[in-house]
């Protein structure tokens, strides 16, 4: 400890000898500064200009498509006027299906959770534990027919039957969103951040004979409002990236997502892959925004979805 | 089950926050029409496929007609299949990502953890492939990739070979996925170790730099111990997913060429979604459940093993 240490003999030689440290500890700070900034600027090359590329060729009219270039030879918006227009699928329409996809999953997956994390956290009742464990268990059983077992589900439940075209729309929107809905890591965070609400605030409500769903309203949603913002930006993040699902089961394609639909497009674009690279920034552009903006929630959310 | 009058025990009472509304039938309700929408919607959508996926693998199941009991055939039927085999063995060809994934996540995040101007530019660009849609990746790496395209470019200016169409040919396609994932990928295992990274206490580095201890010996005795529950989350997860990679390779080759990239799970969904056997599909996925935990539990152990941390 510093403390036990005797004191200096000599100040100005110590003085000078602690400067001489201090400016050598600097430079080789400086060094290492510089260092570490090349280091990292090589990693950020790799990491966004793919994104870089992929904007600046979806910008060029013409030219030899697939060369890699630092600056585009001509700008121009024609691969976005072809995009719009598309072909099979109106472009527009995708990008409909995902507003309203991800306007679905978003509010209902954050309201299932943000309700059934309330009796988790603050109320007593039979089964209790019971439930939350099960739940927990869930997260590690082993789900690999889950895509097919879901798609036979969503068969049965009768929500891919083709009878009349805006209830069709419904139920094919619905059997999109639904598998998603009940988020498990969305039940933990929430659960986690209802446990930090004092229960004397609770327990004041209920003398006053505050019926649970108003707690639920104006006392827990206010108070977790800064989880419920990380977990509904993670949410949107997945609802309007996913693929897949919709992808493999939705019979019909004009109600794909914009991910989804702009895998079928770059099928039937294959000979204009500007138009596709069109699509891909327009798809990219709105997570982009979401994400500058709700960053450090989004970090915060990520940190606590890995905790649980 | 509990009965609804069972009194909780002192310990389930002070965990739910002490005194306060009783166990009542009807608080049990209230609480329980919480919880309903919730739980529906799980049992459907993740419990039935636990259950209903394992009673199919021992089925033959087309969905038109009902299942048929037919034992352990679609396992005896995997075994002899040579596609499911190769699929196997790219599948844990893949788990080749997770070390190189794990030791360039703990690097970066040991950069971006330095006091530096600018720090918070580079974690949101490292960040950016995790929140892209892997439909978005894909495309955008089918295009660097192609044999005019800017990977070649970047491997010309080096003045390493060039390769052709990485995607098109079956020596390469793997491994330039297994790239794309690794790319993708980075950012997450990044914010995971920085959190980790934050949670290692900085007296203890200051003492031990005090003492003496070099920068590197600091490193090997209290950064990488500290960072060991992280480590092994990440490579736990890490491996799983190699395990079950799947959409890359779905947007990427369609298990192409020459069934190069044809994975475990991708074999799954053709068996699946092509050939409608839904049982042996079902098959498929059970024994890559087993895999994955078993490859899980060596994690586990392997991180654990040695010198047991704090």
């Amino acid at each position: 400890m510093l403390e036990t240490r005797p004191a200096p003999v000599q100040p100005d030689s110590f003085a000078a000898a602690a400067a001489r440290l201090k400016a050598r500890r600097r430079q080789r700070r400086r060094l290492t500064d510089l260092l570490a900034y090349t280091v990292l600027i090589a990693i950020a090359l790799i990491m966004l200009y793919p994104f870089y590329w992929t904007l600046i060729t979806s910008l060029e009219p013409t030219g030899n498509i697939y060369e890699a270039k630092i600056v585009p030879q001509a700008v121009g918006l024609r691969n976005y006027a072809e995009m719009w227009k598309g072909t099979t699928v109106p472009f527009w329409r995708l990008i409909l299906n995902s507003l309203i996809i991800c306007t679905l999953g978003v509010s209902l997956t954050v309201t299932l959770a943000t309700l059934a994390a309330y009796p988790l956290a603050k109320m007593r009742f039979p089964g209790r534990d019971l439930i939350f464990y099960a739940i927990l268990a869930l997260m590690v059983l082993p789900n690999e027919s889950g895509l097919i077992v879901n798609y036979i589900t969503t068969i049965k439940l009768g929500l891919l039957q083709q009878t009349n075209p805006v209830i069709d729309a419904v139920r094919q929107y619905l059997a999109v969103v639904l598998p998603g809905l009940a988020s498990i890591v969305g039940l933990f965070l929430l659960r986690q951040a209802y446990l930090g609400i004092p229960q004397e605030l609770i327990e004041a409500a209920r003398i006053d004979g505050a019926p649970e769903l108003t707690i639920w309203r104006r006392i827990m949603l206010p108070l977790a409002t800064p989880t419920i913002a990380a977990f509904a930006i993670l949410e949107f993040v997945a609802y309007w990236n996913s693929f897949l699902w919709a992808r493999i089961m939705l019979p019909d394609k004009n109600l794909l997502p914009l991910s989804a639909g702009l895998l079928e497009l770059s099928g039937t674009f294959s000979t204009n892959s500007r138009a596709v690279m069109a699509g891909a920034v327009i798809t990219i552009i709105p997570i982009l925004i979401v994400f500058a903006f709700g960053q450090k929630y989004f970090m915060k959310g990520l940190e606590g979805a890995v905790k649980g | 089950m509990t009965t609804p009058s069972r009194r909780l025990s002192r310990r389930e009472q002070h965990r739910a926050g002490g005194t306060g509304a009783k166990v009542t039938a009807r608080n049990t309700l209230i609480a329980y029409a919480f919880l309903l929408p919730f739980l529906t919607l799980l049992v459907v959508y993740h419990t039935w496929p636990v259950i209903f996926g394992t009673y199919l693998a021992f089925t033959k199941y087309n969905i038109i007609s009902p299942p048929q009991w037919v034992g352990l055939d679609n396992f005896r039927e995997l075994l002899r299949d040579e596609q499911f085999w190769s699929g196997l063995k790219n599948s844990l060809k893949y788990i080749l990502v997770v070390p190189v994934i794990q030791v360039v996540a703990i690097l970066v995040a040991l950069l971006v953890n330095r006091p530096m101007r600018g720090i918070g530019f580079f974690r949101t660009a490292f960040y950016v492939p995790v929140v892209t849609s892997f439909a978005v990746v894909g495309l955008i790496w089918n295009w660097m990739y192609q044999q005019e395209g800017p990977v070649n470019a970047v491997l010309g200016f080096l003045g390493l070979h060039r390769g052709g169409s990485f995607l098109n040919n079956p020596a390469t396609a793997l491994y330039a996925v297994m790239f794309v994932t690794l790319w993708k990928g980075i950012g997450y295992y990044m914010v995971l170790y920085l959190a980790g990274l934050q949670s290692i206490s900085p007296e203890l580095e200051e003492a031990a730099t005090i003492d003496g201890a070099g920068r590197t010996q600091v490193f090997w005795n209290i950064t990488l111990p500290g960072l060991r529950p992280t480590i092994l989350v990440c490579s736990l997860l890490s491996t799983i997913s190699a395990i079950k990679v799947f959409e890359e390779i779905y947007v990427m080759t369609q298990g192409g060429p020459a069934g190069s990239t044809y994975t475990a799970l991708f074999y799954t969904y053709s068996r699946a979604f092509q050939d409608f056997q839904y049982g042996l599909a079902a098959a498929g996925g059970i024994i890559i459940a087993v895999i994955s935990i078993l490859f899980g539990l060596i994690n586990f152990r392997l991180t654990r093993g040695g010198r047991a941390d704090a």
